[in-house]
């Protein structure tokens, strides 16, 4: 998807999106906090997770979709 | 008439029926929804730019949507999502930003983050319609708009009870009679920072009706 085309009239052209790449671009997960406390999310890019500290969650991302599901989340220290 | 009876499904079950219903989704909601999907999407892009759609499905609508938006997506489905995530792929849709599976009642979004959320063929299957209404009016900051695309019974009188004969059938496919609009402009009226803007029909014949609700300030 590297080489999509990309039209000059289009200004959002040069921002990330859904439609490259198999991954989610971080810059994208900055919109998301948690679900339950609405605090800001930690990105642990290894993992593929959204980590919410004050809730002890991890939230799964699976095929570049976070799932922000507490019940499909894990549990964490 | 006596007080509307609503059965509340259940989100496993919901959930297992959307994953059966994701492959043929598509053949039967897209033509006939197209022109009430086409009324929402035109009254949320007069907002601004940053648009949630809660209950994205598919993603159907997405392709409503010019390239210069910057669209959020959310479903409980993560079943439809991979498609929506497909079509956005295959069309290279760059106005699609992010798809997250999430609950309507539970947005991982800060507060006034969307200049208008908009939400079709969702508000009447949800379990908790005010919860939702709720979370939506959080994300969206003063002044932007929320807008429902939705079947919605009439009021009363006749059409109103052979809607409430067929509602089994009807509330199968998510257009359920018995949630009236009325509903909605109560939970508006219970709260100061919120006005219903206007209720109108689209094609075909006004089964499907457009709802637009404007966050004061």
């Amino acid at each position: 998807m590297t080489n999509e085309p990309t039209s000059p009239a289009n200004p959002a052209s040069d921002e990330p999106s859904v439609a490259e790449g198999t991954r989610v671009d971080p810059k994208l997960l900055e919109i998301l906090v948690c679900p339950l406390t609405k605090a800001n999310l930690e990105y642990d890019a290894a993992r593929q997770e959204l980590i919410s500290r004050p809730a002890k969650l991890a939230y799964p991302i699976r095929d570049g979709i976070p799932i922000m599901l507490p019940e499909e989340a894990r549990s964490i220290e | 008439m006596a007080e509307a009876r609503y059965v509340q499904p259940d989100m496993t079950l919901m959930r297992k029926a959307y994953a059966r219903w994701a492959p043929v989704y598509d053949l039967v909601y897209d033509g006939i929804t197209a022109p009430a999907r086409r009324d929402a999407v035109n009254a949320a892009l007069a907002c601004g730019r940053d648009i949630l759609e809660v209950g994205v499905g598919t993603g159907l609508s997405l392709g409503d949507y010019p390239v210069n938006a910057r669209v959020t997506g959310v479903d409980l489905s993560a079943h439809m999502l991979k498609r929506a995530v497909e079509k956005a792929k295959k069309n290279h849709w760059s106005h699609v930003k992010l798809l997250a599976v999430m609950d309507a009642c539970r947005l991982g979004f800060a507060d006034a983050t969307f200049d208008a959320v908009v939400a079709q063929f969702l508000i009447t299957l949800v379990p908790h319609p005010e919860a939702a209404l709720d979370e939506m009016l959080r994300v969206l900051r003063p002044g932007g708009e929320i807008v429902l695309a939705n079947h919605f019974g009439v009021p009363d009188g006749p059409v109103a009870r052979v809607e409430e004969a067929v509602a089994p059938l009807a509330s199968r496919l998510g257009w359920s009679s018995a949630f009236k609009a009325r509903r909605i402009e109560d939970w508006a009226k219970a709260r100061n920072d919120v006005e219903v803007l206007s209720l109108t029909s689209a094609f075909p014949l006004g089964f499907f009706k457009v709802l637009r609700l404007r966050k004061k300030g």
